[in-house]
């Protein structure tokens, strides 16, 4: 019935311009639909095998590009009501919490997509360190996705001000006055920052403006660039498989239907070197189809959590008191619980040195070993540093969320000290 | 023309060249510089760092908070003295408690001079300028710093 309407579209003269294959039914049909759709030809026409399997990426990095849409889609939606103006802004939370229709969901998916994807792009990093997906040929790819991940950090501090409630500000005054600690440049950094010496009108501008459209056009465009490289450094990570050889290659092996993927030849590396022709099957419709249905879930994911729990909004913000704890969202606080030691130290040195190694990373460690294999054991040392890191990394910031109370004094958290009252 | 003279860059070719690159990385610098100079703003609307407070005598005995400028005002008999609330860690509003200060967000622990006892931050709370205008008000001076034991007797 919907097949039959759809064929009834395809054949008017306007439905036929807009897509200009119909639903493939031959391999033909197929390799067609890949290349002359825009969406579809994002992926190439045939992948290897090994892609359909869950287990390969877990599906970490699709995941998280679908969270940046949500936010992209919930986020244009609130900017239809918030006004970036300090005897605003907070009154525009409270609307859509109170008086927008759908407004409290909406926000709530904005919030909630936005942890998730940090988290996410996260997870997606040590899916990709520990299937040595970053050798080469990809190691720029790496790079390109680190600087993703410190735009969705930068998205998120910068997205969290707007709301101009308690966290709001004292997130921004901690946040900022750290990158003052910068050597030589830190107070003129800061002072960019905010316009000016303390959070205020000009200081909310400027985070608005680089939450709205200064960071996610950076970040849409780099994702662009990391699904191009993803393709032409020749497709996800994989082991290395015994090359056909040249009596295989001009027998019978040799695929009849790879014309379509010529243009892929134009580097050594493509996804057409070295697969099989049994190893590969159509993008359309096997693929397609677990790309959709992860889209669905990151969706329903996304909605539940917002229909059930609401974003928090704390009291608006107010210059002179601090909360007591002033506690930055979860993934700020490993680096609060750093700062709690030394401002210099823990809020400038350490997170430098993190992000330098993780850029170098794909540089120093270059052996093609264990490429597109969990847990590689050729890897050991590789992976029990990098795995220290990342456990030191989750304990500070369990330490922060968990442990710490007023005035940022240990406590246990089925013990918590009571706040102390501001004088 | 022997093979030497053959492989130079001829004259014409390399001036022009130099001028094609001076002028465009000059047209990319300038711009960017003017755009970098145009995010640093020139006027800033924000509380003036010079602060006209009461009179000496509408202050209590001990400390009085003074939200808007962030300062910590003691009194001790007519001797006045006016101390930063702003952590020099982070930034965080103070709180005056148990004969000192504390600072919520990082745990840092001030005594009562200001000085740093425990805790991250990196300076003492500094000490501001305190005089009286001639019509007998307390003028407070948070851009001049002064020593922790330096009182405005009345």
């Amino acid at each position: 019935m919907l097949k039959e309407l759809w064929k009834d579209f395809r054949s008017t003269r306007v439905g036929g311009s807009i897509f200009r294959v119909g639903l493939p039914e031959s391999n033909l049909e197929r390799a067609q639909a890949a290349i002359s759709s825009f969406l579809l030809h994002l992926q190439p026409a045939k992948v290897h095998r090994r892609v359909l399997k869950f287990r390969t990426t877990l599906g970490l990095g699709l995941i998280s590009l679908y969270l940046f849409l949500i936010l992209v889609g919930t986020g244009v939606l609130l900017m239809f009501y918030y006004v970036p103006a300090t005897d605003y802004a907070y009154q525009n939370m409270k609307d859509l919490e109170f008086v927008v229709t759908a407004g409290q969901v909406l926000r709530n998916m904005h919030r909630w997509a936005a942890h998730l994807m940090v988290l996410f792009v996260v997870l997606h990093m040590c899916r990709a360190f520990y299937t040595a997906a970053y050798k080469p040929p990809r190691e720029f790819n790496w790079v390109v996705g680190v600087t993703l991940f410190l735009l969705t950090l930068g998205l998120s501090f910068t997205g969290y001000l707007l709301p101009w409630d308690q966290l709001a500000f004292w997130a921004i005054t901690v946040g900022t006055s750290i990158a003052g600690y910068a050597p030589l440049i830190g107070q003129k950094l800061k002072f960019l920052f905010l316009g000016g010496h303390v959070v205020g009108e000009s200081a909310l501008i400027r985070f608005y403006v680089l939450h709205v459209i200064v960071l996610p056009v950076a970040a849409l465009m780099l994702i662009a660039l990391h699904l191009w490289r993803v393709r032409k450094d020749g497709g996800l990570a994989r082991p290395d498989e015994p090359q056909p050889t040249r009596e295989e290659m001009t027998t019978a092996q040799l695929p009849v239907t790879k014309t379509y993927g010529l243009m892929e030849l134009a580097r050594g590396t493509t996804p057409a070197v070295g697969i099989r022709p049994e190893d590969e099957v159509f993008a359309w419709p096997d693929l397609i189809f677990r790309e959709i249905l992860l889209l669905m879930a990151t969706l329903a994911v996304v909605l539940i959590l917002a229909i059930f729990w609401n974003a928090p909004l704390e009291q608006i913000a107010n210059p002179v008191h601090p909360p007591n704890p002033a506690k930055a969202p979860w993934y700020f606080l490993g680096l609060q619980e750093l700062v709690a030691y030394s401002a210099f130290w823990g809020g400038v040195v350490v997170p430098a040195l993190l992000v330098t190694a993780l850029v170098a990373l794909p540089y120093l460690d270059r052996k093609r070993r264990g490429v597109g294999v969990w847990f590689s054991r050729e890897r050991r040392v590789a992976i029990t540093l990098f795995s220290i890191c990342l456990a030191a990394a989750v304990i500070l910031t369990v330490i922060g969320t968990a442990f710490r109370g007023p005035n940022w004094a240990f406590q246990v958290p089925w013990h918590p000290l009571h706040a102390v009252e501001e004088r | 023309m022997n093979d030497q003279v053959k492989n130079q860059l001829p004259r014409r070719t390399f001036l022009t060249l130099c001028l094609g690159w001076c002028s465009t990385l000059f047209a990319l610098g300038a711009s960017l510089a003017a755009a970098g100079r145009f995010l640093v703003p020139n006027v800033l609307y924000e509380p003036n760092r010079r602060f006209k407070a009461l009179r000496p005598d509408d202050y209590p005995e001990g400390p009085t908070f003074m939200p808007n400028l962030r300062v910590f005002l003691f009194r001790k008999g007519n001797s006045f003295r006016a101390a930063s609330a702003v952590c020099t860690h982070l930034g965080c509003t103070v709180n005056l408690a148990g004969g000192g200060f504390h600072c919520p967000c990082h745990g840092s622990v001030f005594d009562t001079s200001g000085t740093v006892v425990s805790g991250p931050a990196p300076a003492g709370l500094p000490w501001f300028e305190l005089t009286l205008s001639r019509d007998g008000r307390l003028v407070i001076d948070t851009s001049q710093k002064v020593k922790a034991d330096k009182y405005l007797v009345v």
